[in-house]
């Protein structure tokens, strides 16, 4: 029985990881093709099915006047744009969060409940819905088409998703916790950060992870709200594609479009699979 | 450590109402310096509105309180220097336990040698001493709450340490132990305790004074003894002792005579001063005895039950409508037959309207 359990369990965990690593696996290889080898027939191996070449990538660094597509710039305005906008969305949202958690609020039939939820229909609404009033907003006030105008609205779309988190979070935190460090001797504000916020650090972990991967991917606003000073990366990758579609270089740059993915992936797992940072404060 | 006087505290919990129901009525009340005290009564009675209002957590509706003559009503918690410790252990997850035991003294700035040898000082009356550098949140569920404890007693110049049932989840020989253990700390830094619980025994060995409460209302206020022989209503009565008192409807027949079943019994009370006929008659299992030869005071019952308890037996028997319970000596044979019953005229509390005839 524990023999038939295990071998269940090792086939379903080498088909699962198949699953996932495969497509990397052909996105490597095909980043190293060229014309004839994607076009003519099927090939997997280098150097076995197929000449490996560099050109997938070399066409990524290349300026476009020398016939290249330079996504360096691009994926550092990504990576300024979603660091930014993440960071200040966890300070903001877990501020509002704590207070949403810990005070009762009332302006007239608004409640603690329909302010979070105010927050989270933010989310709830189509992006495109936002678009137009975005547009006039970011021209109004002059920041179209630059890199703080994104962070404004990356702010808009991910902070949502860290009060959703964190309030949740903070909910699950007993007041008591907080009452105690006020008896201890702590000013509310030392309170929430000496004491709260250290034990909240697996929610915050959570929602990082969320914001960081919606403003990553997030093509749509980047798309409406950009031209030509400021570009950002999933918009760069989609102008890749041309009458000939090029696989070796859009392989080449969804791998790299997806490493800082896998490096935050890699770097939260620990965290997240450790039992003592699940929050339990029994 | 401080005098602790609550004056017409009162709170509600939705003043905006116009009908506001008060989780505490109007009292005042003070806490001598040193003295150990036990607040008792049913859950949601207001124990812990009480003690959230003397730490400051909660701000009361109306009235003030003093530490010391110092009105500190409008003082936050962190300004008070007061310790609580709660029914379920608080920690904080991400410290050692001697960084636990020493939050409160950092908070307050003390130097590290002083926090040092306070901290040594109570991990080793909480036996936690071999623990000091293990996280916090690998204890056991009563190693944490004995942290939470250690945090309420580190500070020697707290104005009390208020405790809510924080014996809860501790096995029952450890709290034994436990409870010794703090009445041995307030005898040694004359700390003013004050400890709430649902638990009378807890309650009885515990404190000097007891405060029973019952829906907002402080009912009593006095020692154990006093508690136990005159309770000052019927609720009294009925919610401290095991068995809960014996308590009948009953008449009253002279200045010092009621009616019992068909029976009259004489009473030290002197009754001359109530209007209203119909007064309650309360004893204590404990005080009824089988009849030897007593001439007065004698009821004759029919046994109904009879409960061995081990060192003591406890008798029920009916007398007309009227059941009475009795606590006699394991030893004394019982037949489930008429048995005649003495009830000591300085033990019988009448009680007019629910509250104690003096």
């Amino acid at each position: 029985m524990e023999k038939l359990y295990k071998f269940l369990k090792y086939t379903f965990i080498i088909l699962w990881t198949v699953f996932i690593v495969a497509p990397f696996l052909w996105a490597i290889s095909t980043s190293f093709k060229d014309f004839q080898s994607v076009n003519s027939k099927v090939t997997y191996i280098p150097w076995l099915d197929f000449e490996p070449t560099l050109e997938g990538w070399r066409v990524l660094v290349k300026s476009p006047a020398r016939g290249g597509v330079d996504i360096v710039e691009p994926y550092f305005n990504s990576l300024f744009v979603t660091c930014t906008a993440s960071l200040i969305s966890i300070v903001l949202g877990t501020l509002a969060a704590y207070a949403l958690s810990r005070f009762t609020f009332k302006a007239g039939f608004v409640r603690n409940n329909d302010i979070t939820f105010f927050f989270i229909s933010q989310r709830i609404m189509p992006p495109i819905v936002l678009s137009i009033p975005f547009f006039i907003f970011l021209s109004t006030i002059g920041l179209l088409d630059s890199l703080i105008g994104l962070v404004v609205v990356y702010i808009v779309l991910l902070m949502p998703i860290a009060v959703w988190i964190m309030v949740d979070f903070f909910n699950r935190v007993p007041k008591e916790l907080d009452e105690t460090a006020l008896i201890d001797g702590c000013n509310p504000y030392q309170a929430f950060y000496k004491v709260v916020l250290p034990n909240s650090i697996p929610g915050l972990i959570v929602a990082g992870m969320f914001c960081i991967i919606f403003g990553w991917i997030d093509f749509f606003f980047a798309f409406i709200l950009t031209f030509t000073e400021v570009q950002l990366l999933p918009v760069k990758v989609v102008a890749l594609n041309s009458s000939i579609t090029p696989w070796w270089s859009l392989s080449a740059s969804a791998l790299i479009s997806v490493a800082p993915l896998i490096i935050v992936a890699f770097v939260v797992e620990r965290y997240l699979s450790k039992g003592n940072l699940s929050g339990a404060l029994k | 450590m401080a005098k602790i006087e609550l004056s017409n505290i009162s709170h509600t919990y939705n003043p905006n109402d116009t009908n506001p129901t008060y989780a505490l009525n109007p009292f005042s009340m003070t806490w001598e310096n040193g003295k150990r005290y036990a607040i008792l009564g049913p859950s949601g009675c207001g124990k812990t509105t009480m003690l959230n209002i003397v730490s400051g957590l909660v701000k009361p509706s109306k009235g003030k309180i003093l530490f010391d003559e110092n009105d500190v009503t409008d003082l936050i918690t962190e300004e008070r220097n007061i310790a609580q410790v709660f029914q379920f252990p608080v920690i904080y997850n991400t410290m050692t336990v001697y960084d636990n035991l020493a939050f409160p003294l950092r908070c307050r700035n003390f130097t590290d040698q002083k926090i040092e040898d306070r901290v040594k000082s109570v991990s080793d009356t909480l036996r936690l001493s071999s623990f000091l550098n293990s996280p916090a949140r690998k204890l056991t569920a009563d190693q944490k709450q004995l942290i939470s404890l250690g945090r309420g007693l580190v500070r020697e110049d707290v104005a009390g340490v208020l405790m809510d049932e924080p014996l809860t989840v501790i096995d029952p020989d450890l709290k034994f132990r436990l409870r010794r253990n703090l009445k041995e700390i307030n005898e040694q830094y004359k700390t003013t305790l004050v400890y709430v619980t649902h638990d009378q025994n807890e309650a009885m060995t515990f404190a000097d004074n007891i405060i029973v409460m019952d829906q907002g209302e402080i009912v009593q206020v006095g020692l154990p003894k006093d508690l136990f022989e005159k309770p000052r209503t019927t609720f009294v009565g009925y919610f401290i002792g095991s068995p809960a008192m014996n308590l009948f409807n009953s008449e009253i027949l002279s200045n010092n005579s009621i009616k019992f079943n068909n029976d009259t019994i004489k009473t030290k009370t002197d009754l001359s001063k109530i209007k209203d006929k119909n007064v309650k008659l309360g004893i204590r299992s404990e005080f009824i005895k089988i009849a030897t030869d007593q001439k007065e005071n004698i009821v004759s019952v029919k046994v109904t039950r009879v409960e061995d308890f081990g060192n003591f037996k406890l008798i029920t028997g009916k007398a007309g409508d009227l059941e009475i319970k009795s606590k006699i000596e394991r030893e004394i044979p019982i037949s489930m037959e008429e048995l005649k019953l003495h009830l000591p005229a300085e033990k019988c509390c009448i009680y007019s309207n629910e509250m104690l005839v003096n």
